[in-house]
């Protein structure tokens, strides 16, 4: 128990990796040049005893009707026999888009890319398989094809798959069959910052279905071009490109919360190994709900307009993350702890800033590890309950410190993602009835613990000189959100008796926050301009006013 | 922290200077060596070459497996992997053995001087070969007094077996490496040849004394010098950053899936490493994945630096070792120790003060970014843990001695009643042998969980070395394989998977510990099999005479020389002993010839 989960964030380590290799600027280029040749196209190239195969992402006249998000179960006719026989009633059935599949099964009986794999399969060398945009859905399914029918050989060759802005191919299902193979390392799906395409299929696409056809088609008239010209054909106007970009931003939160819950599944879900990219670098990450998680963050954090750009920005993003060796980073960072210092690293690779609550590192920090933290103190408590451990073991200061600062780091991003997701309308207020047990323990712990030998650490010894670099109270944002619901309602109260019990709490908050930010006991992103405090603030000053006179 | 380089390394500043001019200077010479007699030491300053082949024999890096004659050490011991070495550099070795090399060295030897072996640049590598060659053949074997070993700007020449056999023998405090912070040779391997092809012979003639444009300054600023650079960059960062994400301990299943992708470099560095920085600073590491970041990090140009001026900077620096060092040593030396306990801040911000400030100071010095620190931790934390997994063995060192001493109990107790403890436990009668056979799954559990942490290289490199995991291995083996064979041969598994000799068939927990005593007493091969001696009895009695005659008289011959050196007990000559038993089997005439008639005399009827 002495040691951390892991003293290592390596996400960003590997994204480098990756990037330092000849692999994803040359499967761009194939990527590219399938493009160019249109409709179905594929093309072969071998560089450095590696075949590359690429799949066009263009799909023109009827081919694109066919991507409306339905989905197929895969039938067990050998094609894809690696994955299937793992289902054994309807509810493990595996199922992939229906379009993404007849686009593969279209290519896969034509006699031209049977030749190309059988000589394929005759050389014995590694094989790459990518493609840009519905080419990397392809790519993907074909991948699980040869994957499949390798699986009878003894010393298959190595299969990789990279596909750029792909669309989700698949279910739950078969996730989790490509994780039983063990073939996620086969996959690296890579996501530029904005990108709407990987995240369209989160939501449910027939309402919109015209929109996405149009973006496809101007998409798809761009990467077919050799000189790559923007804004070929038909346009989506800014309100419908608004429309779109609102539309599947609200069911990537939807799907967030989902995973969260876990009560309901969702139609597609992504597999293998996501590399998000933006042009200060990549990180690679592999457990599926980090991978919705950081799809959601930063696809907030872009527009309308740049969710449609960046699907065709990844000739810029390779090339950049692919020079990023030549240059040494300047940036410089205050962590004293490695872990720490990998987020960071990882958090600015992707530059996941522009967040509500600021913090944009600590976002990224959790949304990568809450759920392992989470787990790691809830076995802990867990075993304090069983006697597992000692006596005094919650008294340990080491502990009792661990435990602080995780609470104060981690229970506010809890409390953001309760009132984002609106939880706070079903089950109630956070405080009352949404607070996970451990925080109420981890609580006591830090209010039980021994203090006398306190003063010679220097902890609380004193008045702070500056403000905290994390809020001394875990719960100061759900106090705020509390409060907000009261000046709301205050805004519509007639009866005067329920008046006085608002302003009361309100006058309570109001004394509680001072006598925080008297103390400096919170952090300065309590006082950003713009902070859900700082707007409460100026909403309470206008209601005052109003209220006095 | 440290003192002075010569203190800390053993070799006073005046040899490392004079070291470094000899070796600048080596070229040309017939035997492709130069010897010289200081006033203390013997020199050996090894030529460089400057020919595509001598880095690179063959495609992708040219390495090839080490000669086990001639470095009988470099190699795992339990793994038994032999390390792997630059073939066009181990070429040029063999070659200079071939010359008056050795008679000079045997020479040098006489005269009671120390010697060290020198070279520059593609020198360098001939003689870290040389120093591993004199330390296996005059140190190990025979007893003289070890060599030093100086190189500067040297391509790295061995890969981590080579590395993990250095730190296993004692031997990298005898090598010491300086490498100029931008100097491309030491990194040029870290690049397979193929991606250089183009551009390197061009390079190599700026570094070629006899060629025109030796140190030509336009060669410095060519398009070829920018592409070699930024190619030789590009494959260090990709070794760097695969080897960090192992050290973090990434267990992201792409990483593996794309290594057999790409084409990683072999060699690792060795020894210790002494970092120029430049500015007058040198920094001392000895950790060879915190040395394999810095070969990458610190060449990186910072942002300001044109990729023409980083390239041309990099050529220049492998030729200016020997004034830079002259100027440093004999000046007021800063030298900065990074050890694997030393605190290394993340951010070069950082306020810490004393030691940690002049560290902080240092790795500034070296260009190294936040990122480059944390894969320094990263690579502290490697062999910090290893050292943890080592001490978490050693808290059962007593529980295994206590188990052996319930066996040793149990094989006197058969003594007693005049049975082999062999036999004994192949029958299983009693209650003592059921308690022998629970102490010998025990015991196996934790020998095998040792065997585990070797095979994935996760204790300490000297582990192997360590005199009292030697000596306990030896007794387990002893004790308790017998115990295994007879195991094995009671439930007859020779009938479904074949004898226990065969491939796969005898635990690796008794393969790994003979090894370990063969290596230490410089044993053969097999020169340490005698707890084998059952299995092989075993294997014997199931064929016919006239087909094994042979082993016959082999076994009988190691026999009898075991007993003398009470290697194995005399329990085998008791009456009913599954030994004894076969060898009534055996023809009158064979009996009374045998070499072991003396033993089994009562037996010859």
């Amino acid at each position: 128990m002495d040691q951390e989960p892991s003293s290592f964030e390596t996400s960003e380590m590997l994204g480098r990796f990756l990037a330092s290799t000849h692999l994803v600027p040359e499967s761009w280029k194939v990527c590219a040049r399938a493009n160019v040749m249109g409709n179905g196209g594929f093309m072969c190239d071998e560089v450095d005893g590696v075949v590359y195969v690429g799949f066009s992402g263009v799909v023109m006249g009827d081919g694109l009707d066919l991507f409306c998000g339905k989905m197929v179960g895969l039938s067990d006719d050998g094609v894809f026999h690696g994955l299937v026989k793992n289902g054994d009633d309807d509810g493990d059935l595996v199922m992939v888009d229906a379009g993404l599949l007849r686009l593969f099964f279209s290519l896969l009986n034509t006699p031209v890319f049977q030749n190309q794999m059988f000589e394929i399969k005759k050389k014995q060398k590694p094989v790459v398989f990518t493609g840009h945009s519905i080419g990397g859905a392809i790519a993907a399914l074909a991948s699980l094809w040869l994957l499949s029918y390798l699986q009878s050989i003894s010393s298959p060759p190595s299969v990789l798959c990279f596909t750029f802005g792909s669309p989700l191919i698949g279910n739950e299902s078969l996730s989790r069959a490509i994780q039983q193979q063990r073939w996620s390392g086969n996959f690296c799906h890579i996501v530029s910052k904005h990108d709407i395409i990987p995240r369209l299929l989160f939501a449910p696409v027939a309402p919109i279905i015209t929109h996405v056809h149009t973006l496809l088609k101007s998409c798809h008239l761009t990467m077919n071009s050799p000189f790559f010209i923007r804004d070929l054909g038909p346009q989506l106007t800014e309100h419908e490109k608004n429309e779109l970009f609102q539309f599947v931003l609200h069911y990537l939160e939807v799907a967030i919360r989902s995973l969260e819950v876990g009560t309901r599944s969702l139609p597609f879900v992504p597999f293998g190994n996501f590399m998000f990219c933006s042009s200060d670098g990549a990180v690679c990450i592999e457990d599926t709900k980090a991978i919705v998680r950081m799809l959601c963050l930063m696809f907030a954090s872009g527009s309308p307009s740049s969710c449609i750009d960046d699907h065709l920005e990844y000739e810029s993003y390779v090339e950049k993350i692919s020079l990023q060796y030549l240059k040494r980073d300047d940036e410089e960072l205050y962590e004293s702890n490695t872990y720490e210092a990998g987020v960071t690293l990882a958090s600015q690779s992707v530059s996941s800033g522009h967040l509500r609550n600021g913090a944009s590192r600590r976002n990224f920090k959790v949304y990568l590890n809450r759920e392992k933290l989470g787990k790691f103190w809830d076995n802990v408590i867990d075993m304090l309950e069983k006697n597992q451990l000692p006596h005094d073991f919650h008294k340990r200061a080491k502990w009792v410190y661990a435990s602080h600062s995780y609470q104060l780091l981690v229970e506010p991003l809890d409390i953001a993602e309760y009132y984002r997701s609106d939880a706070h309308r079903i089950k109630g207020h956070y405080l009352k009835d949404g607070r996970e047990k451990r925080y109420k323990i981890l609580d006591k712990w830090w209010r039980e613990r021994d203090i006398s030998g306190e003063n010679d650490n220097n902890y609380n010894s004193g008045r702070r000189s500056k403000f905290a670099s994390l809020t001394q109270d875990s719960c100061f944002w759900a106090k705020v959100e509390e409060a907000r619901e009261c000046v709301e309602n205050v805004k519509n109260e007639r009866d005067p008796l329920r008046l006085s019990v608002l302003w009361t709490s309100i006058e309570k908050f109001n004394q509680y926050s001072r006598g925080m930010i008297e103390r400096k006991e919170v952090s300065t992103d309590v006082l950003a301009k713009n902070s859900s405090y700082m707007v409460l603030v100026e909403e309470l000053r206008g209601l005052t006013n109003t209220w006095c006179f | 922290m440290g003192g002075t380089l010569g203190e800390s390394c053993g070799i006073s500043e005046d040899v490392i200077i004079k070291a470094s001019s000899l070796a600048v200077n080596s070229q040309n010479n017939a035997t492709g060596y130069k010897m010289e007699l200081g006033p203390q030491e013997t020199f050996f300053a090894f030529d460089g070459s400057w020919s595509v082949q001598d880095f690179y024999n063959h495609e992708p890096f040219g390495e090839t497996k080490a000669d086990i004659a001639l470095f009988p050490s470099l190699k795992s011991i339990g793994n038994n992997e032999v390390a792997m070495i630059n073939e066009g550099f181990f070429l040029k070795f063999q070659s200079i053995l071939q010359t008056t090399f050795q008679a000079e060295v045997e020479k040098a030897i006489n005269e009671g001087k120390p010697i060290i072996f020198t070279g520059h640049s593609s020198g360098g590598p001939v003689a870290i070969l040389a120093a591993v060659w004199y330390l296996a053949k005059h140190t190990r074997s025979g007893g003289h007094a070890p060599c030093k070993c100086v190189t500067f700007g040297s391509p790295l020449v061995g890969n981590s077996i080579f590395t993990h056999a250095l730190n296993r023998e004692n031997w990298s405090r005898f090598f010491l490496h300086f490498v100029g912070k931008y100097d491309i040779v030491p990194r040029i391997t870290l690049a397979p040849f193929s991606s250089i092809r183009n551009e390197f012979a061009h390079i190599l003639d700026f570094f070629n004394p006899q060629s025109r444009n030796f140190q030509n300054p336009l060669i410095q600023t060519s398009q070829e010098a920018s592409t070699l650079f930024k190619t030789v960059l590009m494959n260090a960062s990709t070794v760097a950053s695969h080897t960090a994400c192992n050290l973090m301990g990434s267990t992201n299943s792409l990483l593996e899936t794309i290594s057999s992708f790409v084409q990683l470099s072999p060699y690792r560095p060795s020894g210790t490493f002494i970092f120029c920085t430049g500015n007058g600073k040198l920094i001392s590491v000895k950790n060879s994945n915190a040395v394999l970041q810095i070969l990458f990090y610190s060449s990186q140009p910072a942002d300001e630096d044109d990729l023409r001026i980083a390239a041309s900077r990099s050529l220049y620096m492998a030729m200016a070792y020997h004034n830079e060092l002259k100027e440093i040593l004999l000046g007021m030396q800063d030298v900065v120790y990074l050890e694997d306990e030393t605190e290394i801040p993340l951010s070069s911000n950082s306020s810490a003060l004393g030691d940690t400030a002049s560290v902080n100071t240092a790795l500034k010095d070296l260009g190294l970014s936040t990122r480059a620190r944390l894969c320094l931790r990263a690579a502290q934390a490697f062999e910090k843990q290893k050292l943890q997994n080592q001490s978490t063995i050693e808290l059962k060192k007593p529980s295994i001695m206590k188990m052996h001493n319930v066996i040793a109990e149990y094989q006197r107790a058969c003594d007693d009643r005049k049975i082999g403890y062999y036999d004994a436990f192949k029958i299983q009668k009693g209650n003592e042998d059921f308690e022998a056979n629970v102490k010998r799954l025990e015991l196996a559990g934790i020998w095998d969980e040792i065997v585990e942490m070797l095979k994935r290289y996760e204790l300490p490199d000297g582990f192997e070395s360590n005199d009292d995991w030697i000596k306990l291995g030896t007794k387990f083996r002893k004790l308790v394989e017998p115990l295994d064979i007879a195991n094995y041969y009671r439930h007859s598994k020779d009938e479904d998977t074949g004898t226990y000799l065969r491939e796969g068939g005898r635990p690796k927990r008794y393969k790994y510990t003979q090894r370990w005593r063969e290596h230490a007493q410089k044993l053969d091969e097999g020169g340490s099999s005698e707890t084998t001696f059952w299995a092989k009895v075993e294997e014997l009695k199931r064929k016919t005479y006239e087909k094994t005659k042979e082993q016959v008289i082999d076994l009988e011959k190691q026999v009898n020389e075991w007993v003398e050196k009470e290697e194995i007990g005399k329990d085998v000559f008791l009456e009913k002993s599954t030994f004894v038993e076969w060898w009534k089997t055996l023809p009158q005439k064979h009996r009374s010839e045998s070499c072991l008639k003396v033993h089994l005399a009562n037996y010859m009827q």
